[in-house]
């Protein structure tokens, strides 16, 4: 399973939870309301972001859009390296790659947690098919997702508000791409391909999400009823 | 899968040449500002580095685009230099020596790209001295990761203060500074994405950190 296992499926197929459809439909309005107000001064940190649990009240929508929609995405990386690393089937600089870039992930998902609060979008489920029991996959993947993820917030980064969540952003930013070079190293692929790296539209990146179809509809094997006693 | 997500080279012209494009009204209060920031840009090693972009952030403008550029510019400057000595001696061999003929190209066209957008308002070209960093393997892959660390690091800190325009250009050169950061960090074996999110450094701090380098000797007049 890869991403160039492209198919036409609707997003409403996959997504059910509705994550990426909110994310999506929220970054849209936003966009068209303007990007007009102008960012006030103060010197930001990440840490003062990650250390305000409280800010998302004060954030402006199309800031908590894009949140929810790097959200989305790094919820996809930490439940891919996350599960790479409690299947155990990588050896070598693999494994340690998804044992470091999955706490980083899962801190990345908890700091934009921590800032959305209450307007945080839900996990969606995954089921990533296999690719993170076996290592040339597993290792094509985590290209894909780390390219991705540069692009995507590549994308975004002119368009926050708060500069606060903007040192934020840029800050993953840089660290996505040391990641994508860390693995392209690993899987003997140029870690730095062009002198220019481009940026990916939010369409873009959805689709490519979708191509994956590592994101999929709630497991309906649960039951609301509780199991009758047997004994 | 990775033809799907391949990157491109923008075109590296007009997005930042609108971004820093020319205000003339201004001149004589940028002139101020560059005083008082070269007043305090004295650093420990002595090397005055005019050109920073005001420490405080304010505002986004074109002119302090071109503060900021500028400062980019110094960084790339140093980096092109350093590549481009280290290809020319051609000592290091292996690993390091194809990193540093591919990051060579990178940084050449990163200066170029800046000096376009910043056309007569360009800085001059650093005078450098490399002493054995471009010839001792060593020395060489530790001057490597702190001039693409510090790069990252100073980029992501005049993030909030560049126009969007900007930003969006100068986003296309810091996540390929980063991919280097981590490429040489894989092959001298240091960790090559240390923290969950790279801190930023001011003017200030990022210069410091370049002036201790030694590799910059004055600036050329």
């Amino acid at each position: 399973m890869t991403l160039r296992d492209f198919t036409d499926l609707p997003l409403d197929d996959l997504d059910r939870d509705g994550a990426l459809r909110q994310a999506a439909d929220e970054l849209e309005r936003t966009s068209r309301a303007g990007f007009l107000a102008t960012v006030a001064g103060g010197v930001a940190t990440a840490a003062a972001l990650v250390r305000s649990p409280a800010a998302a009240a004060a954030l402006a929508k199309s800031d908590v859009a894009i949140l929810n929609y790097a959200l989305t995405l790094e919820y996809l990386q930490d439940a891919f390296y996350t599960e790479a690393e409690r299947k155990g089937a990588l050896e070598g600089p693999a494994a340690e790659l998804a044992q470091v870039v999955g706490a980083v992930e899962r801190a990345h998902v908890k700091a934009l947690r921590d800032v959305l609060g209450k307007q945080a979008v839900k996990r969606p489920f995954f089921d990533f098919r296999g690719v993170t029991e076996d290592p040339a996959p597993f290792t094509r993947t985590a290209v894909a997702f780390e390219d991705l993820g540069t692009a995507a917030y590549k994308g975004q980064a002119h368009r926050i508000k708060s500069p606060e969540v903007l040192a934020a952003a840029v800050g993953i930013h840089s660290v996505e791409a040391r990641h994508a070079a860390w693995i392209r190293y690993i899987a003997g692929a140029p870690p730095a391909a062009e002198p220019f790296d481009a940026a990916k539209s939010v369409n873009e990146t959805l689709q490519l999400v979708r191509a994956t179809r590592f994101i999929v509809v709630r497991p309906r094997t649960r039951s609301r009823r509780r199991p009758r006693y047997t004994g | 899968m990775p033809d799907r997500v391949s990157v491109r080279v923008p075109d590296p012209g007009s997005a930042v040449r609108a971004a820093v494009s020319e205000d003339g009204t201004t001149s004589r209060e940028r002139f101020l500002q560059r005083a008082v920031v070269a007043g305090g840009a004295l650093v420990a090693g002595g090397v005055i580095i005019g050109g920073l972009p005001r420490l405080a952030a304010s505002a986004q403008s074109p002119e302090q685009d071109v503060e900021i550029f500028n400062f980019a510019l110094l960084l790339e400057y140093t980096q092109a230099a350093f590549y481009a000595e280290t290809v020319e001696r051609a000592e290091l061999t292996g690993e390091l020596f194809e990193f540093a003929k591919v990051v060579a190209t990178h940084e050449r066209a990163h200066v170029d790209y800046l000096l376009e957008a910043l056309g007569a308002e360009a800085r001059a070209e650093p005078v450098t001295d490399f002493g054995n960093a471009t010839t001792d393997p060593d020395a060489f892959g530790a001057a490597a990761v702190t001039l693409e660390d510090v790069a990252v690091a100073a980029y992501n800190g005049q993030a909030a203060n560049l126009t969007k325009g900007a930003l969006q250009a100068a986003a296309t050169i810091i996540s390929v500074d980063a991919r280097h950061a981590a490429w040489v960090r894989s092959i001298i074996g240091e960790p090559p994405a240390a923290d969950a999110v790279d801190a930023p450094l001011t003017a200030e701090e990022a210069t410091a950190q370049l002036d201790e380098t030694g590799f910059l000797q004055e600036e050329r007049r």
